[in-house]
């Protein structure tokens, strides 16, 4: 069993699409298969980074279409309770648009909510359910 | 993606539409930053920087834009082509009496994803000096966007009745003057 048949054995399936003699040659092959490695490794944690900004940059184009900001979305959703993460707000602005506009309904209302008690006749908003909730 | 979902089918989610945005008197800024999140894709929910889901924006009265304060004399374009004495520079007034699409072209390329795909987002966009058309691109045409500036009225254009019920801020000189003692002559 030797060393350099092992490692042939364990890295061929990684190392076949790799440009020039990196894939051939057993000096040059291990330099690569090692950054790959590190690459892989760092990938790993970017790759949690960067799923959240896409889930970020997709509930804000959603929120937008419902004329309301993404921050403001994010807060008034927060106040009100509803813990809800970005990859499930994602997931209901693709697969379940009326869930989304009800949910912007919802933080729409808990925006305006102080200017409508000094503004407003006191009536609730249509639509909306309301509920005195404790922020944990 | 863990978390996939039995939901009514949505048609056309992926279709590419083509938006319409009139230029007439917006600063030319805000047209190309409206531009950009379009021809991107941003304001879609289904955006994803590799998927090429922008749409086609096409924009008229290119020739009529307005830039606030004084950047017509003090915004300066400069290029260089690589030639020693061939450096540039134009204002913004002189760029656009040479071609008057060139500021909003200018202004989106640079509000564009600095990568491969800009170009491709580049040929999407069309811009007409005029409310001039083609045939083909008005028969494409689905959506027209909102202007982004509001366009305040001239003097002119308010009625005598809308003037009268203007509230008065101040009074007036020549009010002030009735007050002070004037001599008379007889």
């Amino acid at each position: 069993m030797s060393l350099l048949g092992m490692f042939w054995n364990q890295t061929v399936c990684l190392l076949q699409h790799f440009r020039g003699r990196k894939n051939r040659c057993y000096s040059l092959a291990v330099r690569a298969v090692r950054r790959a490695f590190v690459y892989a490794s760092k990938a790993r944690k970017a790759k949690r980074r960067s799923m959240r900004q896409l889930w970020i940059q997709r509930v804000a184009a959603a929120s937008r279409e419902q004329h309301m900001k993404y921050p403001a979305l994010i807060h008034n959703l927060l106040k009100c309770s509803v813990a809800l993460n970005r990859r499930v707000l994602c997931d209901l602005s693709i697969t379940e648009p009326r869930s989304f506009q009800s949910l912007t309904a919802l933080a729409h209302a808990r925006r305006t909510e102080g200017l409508r008690a000094a503004l407003g006749d006191g009536a609730e908003p249509p639509g909306v359910f309301s509920r005195i909730t404790q922020l944990q | 993606m863990s978390s996939f979902s039995r939901s009514a089918q949505q048609w056309a989610t992926f279709a590419r539409s083509w938006l319409l945005i009139d230029a007439r008197m917006q600063p030319p800024g805000k047209i190309a930053s409206v531009c950009s999140v379009r021809l991107q894709g941003k304001h879609k929910p289904i955006y994803h920087p590799l998927s090429d889901i922008g749409d086609h924006v096409v924009v008229m009265n290119t020739r009529h834009i307005a830039f606030s304060g004084n950047k017509w004399e003090q915004k300066v374009y400069s290029s260089h082509t690589g030639y020693p004495g061939s450096f540039k520079q134009l204002t913004a007034a002189q760029m656009h009496q040479k071609d008057p699409t060139a500021i909003i072209k200018l202004a989106v390329y640079g509000m564009l994803p600095k990568n491969l795909t800009r170009r491709t987002m580049m040929q999407r966009l069309q811009l007409f000096p005029d409310d001039l058309l083609p045939d083909d691109i008005l028969r494409n045409l689905t959506e027209e966007l909102p202007q982004p500036r509001e366009i305040p009225r001239k003097l002119s254009e308010y009625t005598q009745e809308e003037r009268d019920a203007f509230p008065m801020l101040w009074t007036p000189f020549r009010a002030e003057l009735r007050c002070r003692p004037v001599r008379m002559v007889c």
